[in-house]
């Protein structure tokens, strides 16, 4: 397994260094904000699960051991763990066993085309949701996707595919995509 | 998947719209082992047309942009980071003061079991009063006997 990048800032947190709080803030932030959003669609639910990670990073900083996962696998994880909290609450957790297929129903007259795609990936399976993030938008490899949602390449390929397939009937329906 | 094979699997079409199915036009998303065969693919004809046709959705989602973090949220999260610093530092000294406490009340307890152990039995000054003593002395049958010699 390759170095971890925040190995060392992480002990610094854990041993309560101001400076290393102040960076590891800078360089995580953003992205723990831009996954909560595109997760949630909703920019201060998105906020409020930055804050919840970042008491989390606090909390365990000074016990936090590399195991079989890096420090940004595991950040990835408590954020997606939150925001399926938050999902669950708002009654849009979708068990694998359940159909994935998109809702067909076109979507509602959205301002610009930022917004229709926000709303056709709030639309498809938060899996597939999820996969579609991690790797377009985190920039995540497919194997530190993979790991991240703690199942296989090939599993996570399938859900990439479905997710696009998916996207592509929404936007298609709703003119964007053809 | 094409990460366990070290020299990489041979590219064509159907592997090649696979790939572009899940990951997009753009072949810097696509699993590393596969990425050099998939890339020489991409310029032929039939390469071109699935990554143009898959280009058209990354498009879209390149569109869908974040606004960064706020200089609020930030501030928030540093004040959350300094209160956490000063809870945990607080509990450090009171473990510290506890550990202390507890390292005193062990001296003592080991003080007191070795002054217990080095310092000799003293004898003991109790007297015990049996059935023939009084306040004036034995009043046993001795004594009788010295009152009658008298």
């Amino acid at each position: 397994m390759s170095a971890d990048p925040d190995e060392e800032l992480i002990r610094r947190v854990g041993a309560g260094d101001p400076a290393a709080v102040q960076t590891l803030v800078a360089r995580k932030l953003p992205r723990i904000l831009s996954l909560a959003v595109r997760m949630l669609g909703d920019a201060a639910e998105a906020e409020d699960v930055a804050q919840e990670t970042f008491v989390r990073i606090w909390r365990h900083a000074s016990s936090w051991r590399r195991g079989n996962a890096r420090f940004d696998t595991w950040i990835h994880r408590v954020t997606l763990n939150l925001c399926y909290d938050r999902l669950r609450r708002r009654r849009e957790w979708v068990t694998d066993d359940l159909p994935d297929v998109a809702d067909p129903a076109p979507l509602p007259d959205a301002g610009d085309e930022t917004q229709r795609i926000e709303q056709a990936l709030q639309t498809i399976a938060p899996r597939q949701r999820e996969a579609i993030v991690l790797v377009y938008y985190q920039e995540m490899s497919n194997i530190e996707a993979a790991a991240t949602l703690e199942i296989s390449v090939d599993a996570l390929e399938s859900l990439l595919s479905r997710g696009r397939r998916a996207l592509q009937m929404i936007l298609a329906k709703d003119g964007v995509h053809d | 998947m094409a990460e366990d094979i070290e020299d990489g699997p041979a590219m064509d079409a159907k592997r090649f719209a696979a790939l572009a199915e899940a990951f997009g036009g753009d072949p810097r998303r696509w699993p590393q082992a596969e990425r050099a065969a998939a890339e020489a693919f991409a310029s032929s004809e039939t390469g071109q047309a699935i990554s143009r046709h898959a280009g058209k959705l990354d498009a879209l989602l390149d569109s869908y942009r974040v606004r960064p973090p706020s200089k609020a949220l930030y501030g928030s999260i540093l004040r959350g980071a300094d209160r956490h610093l000063v809870q945990r530092r607080r509990q450090r000294f009171w473990w510290l003061g506890l550990g202390l406490a507890g390292i005193g009340l062990a001296g003592a307890i080991a003080g007191l079991t070795l002054v217990t152990v080095v310092t000799p039995e003293a004898q003991s000054e109790h007297y015990v009063l049996d059935a023939n003593a009084t306040a004036f002395g034995d009043a046993g049958p001795e004594a009788e006997n010295g009152e009658e010699s008298l």
